[in-house]
């Protein structure tokens, strides 16, 4: 152990705190916020990653709006879907009040007991046919889907609701805590507090419109058709099919009936893309962050290693002529920013911590996986140590014969 | 103990050739003190650098007790200096951010000696020199001497068989240049050989021989006491 010069190292550094004060501080912020910032990338990954329950790579959907006094909403929209149906290469088509994932819909709030102080749950609300669950592409896993004879159609100013619902299982879960989610099926919750429905079938998977809400899984449908000059499709297409279907139903639907605008041709994928462009951009700019962070780290352990191997030349020539081998000099650098960044890194797990308590506390993100920190102390380490390398190189190659030569 | 034979050291840099040595032929024995003199750029630092084996040389050979030092590649070159050979600088060289305990325990960790053994040998060589009671000192808060005394500790804790000095009490004023000199005969009396080069024909006179060199060659190993005086700064 003798060799490792531990002991002379620690002792001359603090003759020169000022270089290695200022790296460890730097290593120290450069973890916190490094790790910080991979722990919110990840989380925002998690976050994307959610599945929508919808085919969306198979999906869009378009926005049609007839003008004139002899527009008919409700043989067009009849005529429109059946004839978007019987188009080879489409899975299937509905009319829907709101696209889930997109940022906009309709919200509701359900309780399980009459009157105004009953607790009651928040929930998407999405108005669609019997074909909903093949065109969303839901699953029933308890209860039964819509048949024909369930659906209405709304009129314009039509406030009351239709008496059966499906819902998501985790609506389920969340209406009836106390028991399994599969017991909802036939039980009444009321809307507005006093008009009852029954929810006749539970869906494994359906996401809200909000993507920042806390109540994403939450979502619940009711069989109708809205009376409207201004619709919205929803068509799911069997794979490859979806780019051309867009423009070929765009100019169908046109020829069709020519008094209308189409508009608003959009895929899922662009949804979802447009969605959830504020936390894709919050990830490269947090990369961006963290590498430009550790190269300035990196950059800085060059700079003082360099500085220190040119300021001890003589002293590198003379440890050479007392003996030391290339390795004893290139090890003695090594062993010094492994040192620096030990303090440093000490100093930043701290740092870390609390940066992540300030984090929870001012934008309630969750608390930081402790592997994480021993995560980013190992790569700052190793950037140490790989910064070090080039100067400590250098230094090796320092001639012994400068002990002599240098007054 | 040294033999050298025809040394050449020639320097290339792109615009001259220097022959800091040619045709050097020395040998020393194992006990010998000698002393090393001439002119400025006659080649005096070349030749104790070659023959502290931290400089190659370009022509010739050298022994170094048994070793060829053209074949020793560096890391035994490393090692022989440590085990070896001593050195004593002009401007002492002590490390600066160390205090003299930490400054003498260099060669000795190098060798890879244990803390109990490095911390006797530290102690005894620091009291030899008349440092024993300074061992947390920073070189910066010595005199010339004294400082020169620590470097002498730093190269006697190893017990080198040889010790190279280079104007080791150039940088002194007599009164303390004279104490090393003191200091440098008693070691030479317990058995370590010594060559030290030096401008002062006053303590050239004391070495048991002197070496003349001119032009990169010795002079025929002159008498110390008709040595020219011309290189007398
Ligand atoms: N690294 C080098 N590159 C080129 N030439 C060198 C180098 N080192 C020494 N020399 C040249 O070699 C010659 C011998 O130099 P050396 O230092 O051995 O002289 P010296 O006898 O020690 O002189 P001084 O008494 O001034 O210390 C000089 O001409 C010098 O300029
Ligand atoms: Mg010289």
């Amino acid at each position: 152990m003798s060799r490792w010069e531990l002991g002379p190292i620690l002792r001359a550094m603090t003759r020169n705190k000022v270089g290695a004060i200022l790296i460890a501080l730097q290593i120290a912020v450069t973890m916190t916020i490094i790790v910080n910032a991979a722990y919110i990338i990840v989380e925002r990954h998690t976050m994307m990653q959610r599945d929508s329950g919808l085919d969306e790579q198979n999906s869009f959907y378009l926005t049609t709006t007839g003008f004139g006094a002899d527009f008919e909403p409700k043989r067009v929209i009849t005529e429109d879907l059946d004839l978007i149906r019987r188009t080879p290469g489409v899975v299937d088509a509905i009319q829907i009040n709101a696209i889930p994932i997109s940022g906009g819909g309709w919200s509701m709030s359900l309780t399980t007991e009459t009157g105004d102080d009953a607790d009651d749950v928040n929930t998407a609300n999405y108005m669609t046919d019997e074909h909903g669950s093949n065109a969303l592409d839901f699953n029933i896993i308890a209860g039964s889907d819509f048949v024909a004879s369930d659906v209405r159609w709304r009129e314009r100013n039509q406030t009351d609701w239709p008496d059966k619902a499906l819902v998501t299982k985790a609506l389920a879960e969340s209406l009836f805590p106390e028991s399994p989610w599969q017991e909802s099926v036939g039980k009444t919750v009321y809307i507005a507090e006093d008009e009852p429905v029954i929810i006749t079938g539970i869906i494994d998977k359906l996401q809200a419109p909000w993507i920042g809400w806390s109540n994403l899984e939450h979502a619940m449908i009711t069989p109708e058709y809205l009376v409207s000059e201004s619709t919205r499709y929803f068509i799911r297409t069997e794979p490859g099919q979806r780019d051309r279907l867009m423009a070929e139903l765009e100019s169908t639907l046109a020829d069709k009936y020519p008094n209308r605008i189409i508009r608003d041709v959009t895929t899922l994928t662009d949804t979802r893309e447009r969605s959830y462009r504020q936390h894709s951009a919050m990830i490269t700019i947090l990369t961006t962050v963290m590498f430009l962070l550790t190269l300035v780290t990196a950059v800085g352990i060059v700079g003082l290693t360099s500085f220190n191997v040119n300021r001890r030349k003589k002293q590198i020539g003379t440890r050479r002529a007392l003996g030391a081998t290339q390795g004893a000099i290139i090890r003695y650098f090594m062993l010094e920013n492994l040192l620096i960044s030990a303090g440093g890194l000490l100093l930043g797990v701290v740092l870390t911590i609390a940066l992540n308590m300030a984090l929870i506390e001012w934008f309630s993100i969750t608390a930081l996986d402790w592997f994480y920190i021993p995560i980013g102390v190992v790569v700052l380490w190793v950037v140490g140590q790989l910064a070090v390398l080039g100067p400590a190189l250098r230094a090796s190659r320092v001639p012994p014969a400068i002990a002599t030569r240098t007054v | 103990m040294l033999i050298m034979t025809n040394l050449e050291k020639t320097f290339r840099t792109d615009l001259v050739e220097t022959h800091a040595l040619r045709d050097f032929n020395l040998e020393v024995k194992e006990g010998d003190f000698v002393s090393v003199t001439g002119p400025s750029g006659s080649g005096k630092t070349t030749f104790l650098n070659i023959a502290g084996l931290l400089e190659s040389y370009t022509g010739g050979t050298y022994m170094l007790d048994d070793y060829n030092v053209a074949t020793l590649n560096d890391k035994q070159r490393s090692r022989l200096r440590n085990e070896k050979i001593g050195f004593i600088f002009q401007s002492f060289n002590l490390i600066p951010d160390l205090n003299l305990f930490d400054n003498v325990d260099v060669p000795l960790r190098y060798r890879g000696l244990g803390s109990a053994e490095r911390k006797k040998r530290i102690t005894e060589s620091l009291e030899k020199v008349g440092l024993g009671n300074r061992m947390k000192h920073l070189p910066s808060q010595l005199s010339g001497g004294q400082q020169q005394r620590v470097a002498i500790a730093r190269a006697l804790a190893g017990e080198p068989r040889f010790l190279l000095a280079d104007e080791p009490t150039g940088n002194l004023d007599s009164q303390m240049a004279k104490s090393v000199m003191t200091l440098l005969k008693e070691i030479n009396l317990q058995g370590t050989t010594i060559i030290m080069v030096t401008h002062d024909p006053e303590l050239a006179m004391q070495t048991s021989r002197n070496v003349f060199v001119k032009d990169g060659k010795i002079c025929d190993a002159a008498d110390v006491h008709t040595m020219p005086l011309a290189s007398n700064q």
